[in-house]
């Protein structure tokens, strides 16, 4: 990692000051949100619903075609 | 006390509130909040297309939004836009320089940009009017290679560089709109947040940052990992930031609450991670690593639920579509595999 002069120094207490100045939100309520949302999208997921899969542009369509 | 010395101190006096405010904050973790959620499954999944035809190590993929399209770089000096589904060649771009490390494709779907040890970031018009790709830009300023690139738009794009900054550009004028600098170590990743308003970088100073696009500040540092962290990437609802590092684990922090969150490691994974990429639910994250494999993680449960295995050498990069429905891993081993 570099070795910082004065002016970088500063820039970086600045920074600091600013990062110590943002509103933190109690982790009971985000993540609690945040377990919500994922669980939510459960069935919205195509890896996790083989229902979502079953129409797969990928996996070749059967090799006969009638024509 | 030399002025060198004050700021030291009083660097180290802010990061000690910024630990107490984290704390304060702390009347939860994830393991708790998901406690009552039941493990996913195993995910099991199978290589449905192999896309041959570059000739050297992949460094880069990217999916077009359409989930269809996807760009590829290799060190055999070539882009190559791909359709996943017929695994044609849609476009081979020869490079000016083949030490090429990263590539995107823009949301329209009317650029590709790449770059690498020549410091630039090159970005080539698939919808020329006579129907060549040609370099309509090549943005230069960093004095490091360029370790990643993202479009905002088909006129803003967002550099990182191994000189230790991030660079917003203005592609149609060619020059700088904004530095983020801060970091100190190579940047090695960056991601944009679903709304264009935030990205976050990763670097070898073992941090990642949020930095707000607009004002050029850094809004937040996240430290913990114990090596360069090499992939970053947004939780889908833009509220989380997901790292991948030499210190072979992944981790989840928390952007509301400023914390780390969860880490995914398990004792027999000693390599390094590669690249990553989440499910569209989040629910899902795949991993590459260093020893040759992608291992899939319940992110709420931080147990491992999956791997997929079937490159020959290390997978140095991976993407999950727009519409969740495919995943392409990227590999020195020079093919590119689409699974689901």
């Amino acid at each position: 990692m570099e070795e910082l002069d004065v002016p970088q120094m500063k820039r970086e207490v600045e920074s600091l000051q600013r990062q110590l100045g943002m509103g933190r939100e109690k982790a009971s309520v985000t993540v609690t949100e945040l377990v919500k949302w994922v669980e939510g999208g459960y069935c919205e997921d195509p890896f996790l619903n083989p229902e979502l899969m079953r129409a797969n542009p990928w996996v070749e369509k059967s090799k006969c075609v009638i024509l | 006390m030399g002025e060198m010395e004050q700021l030291r101190k009083e660097a180290d006096a802010l990061k000690d509130q910024i630990t107490a405010a984290r704390k304060a904050v702390q009347d939860t973790t994830l393991e708790e909040a998901a406690a009552g959620v039941a493990v996913v499954g195993r995910v099991q999944m199978k290589t449905r297309k192999t896309l041959r035809g570059h000739l050297a190590k992949i460094y880069a993929m990217h999916w077009a939004t359409d989930s269809k399209l996807c760009v590829s770089a290799s060190q055999d000096g070539k882009l190559i836009v791909w359709d996943s589904i017929t695994t044609n060649k849609v476009n081979a771009i020869p490079l000016k320089s083949s030490w090429v490390m990263t590539c995107a494709y823009a949301p329209s779907g009317n650029l590709v940009a790449c770059g690498g040890l020549d410091n630039m970031c090159s970005i080539y018009n698939l919808k020329g009017k006579d129907g060549n790709v040609k370099v309509m830009r090549e943005l230069a300023a960093h004095t490091g290679y360029l370790s990643c690139c993202r479009f905002i738009s088909d006129t803003e794009i967002i550099t990182s560089s191994g000189d230790c900054t991030c660079i917003l550009w203005d592609i149609e004028t060619g020059t700088q709109k904004t530095s983020f600098a801060g970091h100190q170590g190579d940047c090695m990743s960056l991601a944009v947040s679903p709304d264009f308003s935030y990205f976050i970088s990763g670097a070898c100073d073992f941090t990642a940052k949020l930095w707000d696009i607009r004002d050029g500040n850094c809004r937040q540092t996240f430290a913990g990992h114990e090596s360069d962290i090499n992939a970053i990437g947004f939780f889908p609802n833009g509220q989380a930031v997901i790292t991948g590092s030499d210190d072979a684990t992944c981790k989840l922090y928390d952007l509301r609450a400023d914390q780390e969150l969860i880490t995914y490691q398990d004792s027999s994974i000693m390599c390094g991670v590669t690249s990553l990429a989440p499910s569209l639910s989040g629910r899902l994250i795949l991993a590459g690593y260093d020893d040759f494999n992608v291992n899939i993680w319940d992110s709420l449960k931080a147990e491992r639920v999956g791997a997929l295995a079937g490159h020959d050498n290390r997978v140095s990069c991976i993407g999950v579509s727009a519409d969740g429905m495919a995943c392409c891993t990227g590999s020195w081993d020079s093919f590119l595999k689409i699974w689901n």
